[in-house]
């Protein structure tokens, strides 16, 4: 593969704000129950009762942070793989793509992605996600996402020069371990971010947010 | 734009456009109808979306009161707009930063082109001259009807009430003044803080201006910045997190102090001090007692910039035992304010009162920076002059890299004066003879109470005041006061016309429930408004407004002092919509009254005399200069009178780009440290204060708070028990045995909306669910889990919403976002949105601030149907007729919201 493109996501700098998450929506006209980037916010900690004075809690250790996430664009998408109706690819440049015309809408594609990236739109019966902005791209635009963050938390850039800069990391809490699909994404991670499957922490939004 | 050229447009367009089109136009009665304004259908916004390569970016209106200020641009197709985006206009660096927008902003679009927008006049059905049946206020069904019967019948009862009732009973919630009915003899009024809580009189009366931050590029030379009960990510959009994290790159360290572990906290926050609400002035006075006692205040300074702090130092007249040395030390009343004496009220444990006080005291220079939510509280005052006394004890004022500060809002991150401003509209000030003081805007922060002629009520007093017919008498007042010092009033028409929307009083007020019975008693209420909000639900008539986004000119937008926005016209007013301009010139021919008295000029002079005026800091930083260049062309193109000129910038430059901003640089000639004269030679340079120092002791503050009448404060920093504060959550206090209300709910401003602006947006309220937040051990304790609906009581109403259990909460609080449209069950008496003004109660104190950071509430596990998602609501449509083109864009049901099925 000639490149690959990929996010870097600057967890250290995330707020949460989603200015990401509805910038993409907007970009892509979806509605409200179709979010091709999500920000998910990870968190923990712990309170205890102090015996001397009644009603005194002490905290330790509370924490949080934040993920935003979309499609990883994954260098072994296994997406593709399961896609009976062969509507997936992957482009030159490591854009994962669905090809709306060939989906049948069995939604396994949905159902493989350890990320939830692919959605599906139930106006039309087929799948979609996020398309690396390919239409902005291809006219020399950065993705949507990537020109609306407030706090400069989100880039892209060829995989092996992102990591170069920023490292290595592409897999913090809540995402799954990298080894399932080997994500082209590249995390600075926060100052609280735990690896994958090192996490003493949860979730900390509502289903109905992600 | 053109009109002409816009409809034929519309009319080529696809099919289905064009019958939606036709549609409308059939429906308003044929092409008449059409001259005053464009009537399409939201379909027409989803056909354009659907190939929205082509079309014209336009730089465009975010105009609400949201903390931020940032340049949104349309993509426009065929007169609707297709997708958004922020500022591109330059490169990006953290000294000359882009001015990028929030998931609000973004989603401006849905707003102004939403299935919900009011299309035509309406009234409701059982309405009639004199109220009708008032109790179906909020319930009863609307009816459309044209502009001229609108207008007659509003006429009609403003005419009918003055005559009968005298202009007493015009009465203007949450606003001093319109300019027709200032014209018309005037209105009684309202008056009080809402944002800056208690701040406003404490910082004029203690510190004169010594309050603000330094400049933004400043900030960087900071080691340490103290951010109390703030939460930038939500309540300053925009660009202010980004700047605090410049800061922190140059190495400042940051404590926030706060019930939550809010989203900025995970940007900024090295330290986290948990706090009760409103106690914060008892962790401010143990803090103090610390550095009294271990000599870490900063006596040099205190000795020569303040008055107050110890008995050797106290202003002239004054009981030299009211200093506040001897206050924290216990001197006099045999209670020193320990760190374990505050932390029982605070909840911060003594350790981590006294390390955060040696921290503040030892670390120079500081940014000592305080939100105004924490004083949101009854008798606010306490916490301001505690904040500004701490601050002071550790000398950080007037230095580099220092400040003790109230900084907030669009302001957050940046101090100094504006860089470049605008000029005015040229419009006469506007008076409203029954409050003369009071301003154009809602009475905000009335500062003279000792006025005579001011016949207006706290924002707290408003709907008591209707429903018992009396408020509390100001000093300038008090000679026309009952025996027991309040004024009576008999208010009977409530008047809601305004620019565009906002100003959404009924649920931006405390006390919904009482607001809505008050509402049912007056006999008229009468709106303007884009969406149907709660003022406007519970209105007789309501008129469809024009947005910023159909304003012929533009204009301009301002908010931290760098830049200034320029908007432009996206399409012609939607529907049936005009401008309030419109409304009030139309109404005054009814009323006799001659329009140009009122508004001598058209809105297009107004922001033509607005771009002449526009001033921008010369480079050299020496004055200011005129920002806008203005050719002869363009004043023919506007059809406006006036000269051309030399500016920084065309006009055509500027309406093209949408912002002017001043390019900074460190060690540019623009910064500014807040109080450097004053600490340079505080002799040659004082203060405005009584004294020209700091005042620790401010009798003025005393005096001056006591002539609006509803509380008083003593003239040093004291902690007094706030009403429904945390010691109001318990039965017995000594024994600590909870009461029935044994929750602190804190009223914080949330991520979905800009006050109770874009509450109806779905990608927003699917962003942001307006979830309970409650600490982990509480839920435990209660059987509650996140998702959870549960039901929150307080001594005034009642919600149900979804519950997020974190450990981010301090335990004994819960915290809800301000201003989701109260949805009331009528049955169950259950407001579904969870607006926090259902919970909050009305407690008038000070100058009147609004108490919504501490409300004492029970939670419970709801036992009836789970509560539907609010991003699956339908939207408030209020009339769904056979020429509704309306998109199902977001929601799945188009039904009314189903009744909430009680236990």
């Amino acid at each position: 593969m000639a490149k690959q493109l990929a996010f870097h996501f600057d967890s250290s700098a995330c707020g949460d704000c989603k200015a990401c998450q509805v910038a993409c929506q907007d970009k892509n006209s979806l509605p409200p129950q179709m979010m091709w980037r999500r920000v998910f916010q990870y968190g923990g900690g712990n309170w205890s009762p102090e015996n001397d004075i009644p009603g005194l809690f002490r905290a330790s250790g509370v924490f949080s942070y934040s993920v935003s996430t979309a499609c990883m664009h994954c260098q072994d998408p296994i997406c593709l793989k399961v896609c009976p109706a062969e509507a997936i690819s992957k482009r030159d440049d490591g854009v994962v793509l669905i090809d709306q015309s060939k989906c049948v809408g069995c939604r396994y594609c949905e159902w493989a992605c350890p990320y939830g990236a692919p959605v599906f739109d139930e106006t039309r019966g087929v799948m979609t996600k996020c398309t690396f902005c390919e239409d902005l791209l291809a006219q020399g635009q950065n993705p949507a996402c990537v020109d609306a963050c407030p706090v400069r938390a989100l880039a892209f850039g060829e995989l092996d020069k992102l990591r170069k800069q920023y490292g290595n990391v592409d897999a913090v809490e809540p995402l799954p371990s990298d080894e399932y699909t080997h994500p082209s994404i590249v995390i600075t991670p926060n100052r609280h971010s735990q690896l994958s499957g090192t996490g003493t922490g949860t979730i900390q939004n509502l289903p109905e947010e992600v | 734009m053109s009109e002409k050229n816009f409809i034929k447009k519309a009319l080529t367009d696809t099919v289905l456009t064009r019958r939606s089109f036709l549609k409308w136009s059939a429906a308003l009665g044929g092409t008449a109808a059409l001259a005053g304004g464009l009537k399409f259908g939201l379909k027409a916004a989803q056909a354009a979306a659907q190939a929205p390569d082509s079309g014209q970016w336009i730089p465009v209106a975010c105009w609400h009161n949201c903390g931020g200020r940032c340049l949104n641009v349309a993509l426009v197709k065929d007169g609707v707009v297709v997708r958004q985006k922020t500022d591109d206009t330059h490169p990006d660096s953290p000294d000359f930063h882009q001015q990028r927008g929030c998931a609000r902003g973004r989603s401006q679009r849905h707003h102004v082109f939403g299935a919900d927008r009011i299309k035509y006049p309406m009234k409701r059905k059982n309405w009639a001259p004199g109220g009708g049946n008032k109790e179906l206020r909020g319930v009863d069904e609307w009816v459309r009807i044209s502009w001229d019967e609108a207008l007659n019948d509003i006429a009609s009862e403003l005419k009918r009430i003055k005559e009968t009732y005298g202009n007493k009973s015009l009465f203007l919630p949450q606003f001093a003044s319109s300019r027709l009915l200032s014209a018309y003899g005037g209105a009684t009024a309202s008056y009080g803080v809402t944002s800056d809580g208690s701040w406003l009189q404490v910082q004029s009366q203690m510190a004169s201006n010594l309050y603000t931050p330094n400049d933004r590029l400043d900030y960087r030379k900071s080691k340490l910045v103290v951010l109390w009960a703030s939460n930038p990510i939500w309540s300053s959009g925009g660009s202010p997190t980004y700047n605090y994290l410049q800061a922190k790159k140059a190495g400042a360290k940051f404590i926030f102090v706060d019930p939550f572990l809010n989203d900025s906290t995970q940007v900024l926050a090295d330290e986290w001090i948990p706090v009760r609400p409103s106690t914060d002035t008892a962790l401010l006075l143990g803090m103090a007692y610390h550095m009294i006692a271990n000599n870490l205040h900063d006596q040099a300074f205190l000795d020569q910039y303040t008055l107050g702090f110890d008995a050797a130092h106290m202003p002239s007249g004054a009981d030299p035992k009211e200093n506040f040395k001897d206050y924290v030390l216990g001197t006099y009343d045999n209670t020193p304010k320990t760190p374990e004496w505050a932390s029982e009220i605070c909840g911060t444990p003594p350790d981590v009162i006294r390390s955060f006080a040696q921290e503040i005291a030892t670390t120079k220079p500081m940014v000592f920076q305080s939100s105004s939510s924490v004083a949101r509280i009854s008798f606010g005052q306490q916490f301001c002059q505690a904040f500004l006394t701490v601050g002071w004890m550790t000398g950080n004022v007037g230095i580099p890299g220092g400040a003790v500060t109230h900084s907030y809002h669009s302001g957050a991150s940046y101090g100094g004066a504006p860089l470049v401003t605008p000029g005015g509209n040229g419009l006469p000030a506007v008076i409203n003879p029954l409050f003369p003081g009071g301003g154009a805007y809602g009475g905000y922060g009335f500062a003279a109470p000792e006025k005579p002629g001011s016949y207006a009520m706290a924002f707290e007093e408003m709907w008591d005041a209707v429903l018992n017919g009396e408020y509390t008498a100001m000093q300038g007042l008090k000679s026309e006061a009952k025996a027991n010092g309040k004024i009576p009033c008999d208010l009977r028409l409530m008047y809601f016309i305004r620019a565009s929307s906002g100003a959404n009083a009924l649920n931006q007020s405390a006390g919904i429930p009482k607001g809505i019975k008050a509402f049912r008693k007056v006999d008229f209420v009468v709106t303007s408004d884009i969406v149907l909000s709660t003022v406007s639900k519970y209105a007789d008539i309501v008129l469809p407004a024009t947005t910023p986004w159909e304003q012929d000119l533009g204009g301009f937008l301002t908010g931290n002092p760098e830049m200034i926005l320029w908007y432009n016209q996206v399409t012609e007013p939607l529907y049936e919509a005009r401008t309030g301009q419109w409304i009030e010139t139309e109404l005054a021919k009814r009323l006799g009254i001659d329009p140009n008295t009122i508004y001598p000029i058209s809105m297009e002079q107004q922001a033509f005399n607005s771009l002449v005026g526009a001033k921008v800091i010369k480079e050299d930083g020496s004055g200011y200069e005129p920002l806008v260049t203005i050719t002869t062309d363009d004043i023919k193109a506007l059809g406006v009178n006036g000269k051309p000129q030399q500016g920084r910038i065309s006009f055509q430059d500027l309406k093209t780009k949408g912002v002017y901003q001043v390019k900074r640089y460190p060690g540019d000639p623009y910064g500014f440290i807040s109080g450097q004269a004053f600490r340079n030679d505080p002799v040659a340079n004082p203060l405005k204060t009584a004294s020209g120092k700091l005042e620790i002791h401010c009798q003025a503050l005393s005096d001056k708070i006591a002539a609006y009448g509803l509380s008083t404060v003593p003239p040093v920093a004291q902690y007094r028990k706030p009403v429904e504060g945390y010691e109001d959550t318990f039965a017995d206090w000594d024994k600590k045995i909870k009461g029935d209300y044994p929750f602190q709910l804190v009223t914080i401003h949330y991520g979905r909306r800009s006050h109770s602006v874009f509450d109806n947006i779905g990608q927003l309220r699917r962003a942001f669910p307006q979830e309970l937040m409650m600490n982990a051990l509480d839920a435990k304790a209660l059987g509650i889990q996140s998702d959870d609906t549960v039901l929150v009581s307080s001594r005034w109403g009642k919600v149900v919403r979804h519950v997020y259990v974190s450990d981010r909460v301090v335990p004994g609080v819960v915290l809800l976002g301000e201003g989701a449209w109260a949805e009331m069950d009528e049955s169950l008496g259950i407001d579904k949105a969870g607006a926090t003004n259902t919970l909050n109660g009305t407690h008038p104190t000070g100058q009147g601030e609004e108490p919504w950071n501490s409300c004492n509430v029970q939670v419970v596990k709801w036992t009836g149907a789970p509560l539907e998602y609010d991003y699956k609501w339908p939207h408030r449509v209020p009339i769904h007729d056979s020429t509704d083109v309306r998109s199902d864009e977001w929601h799945l049901e188009p039904d009314i919201i189903t009744p909430l099925k009680g236990a």
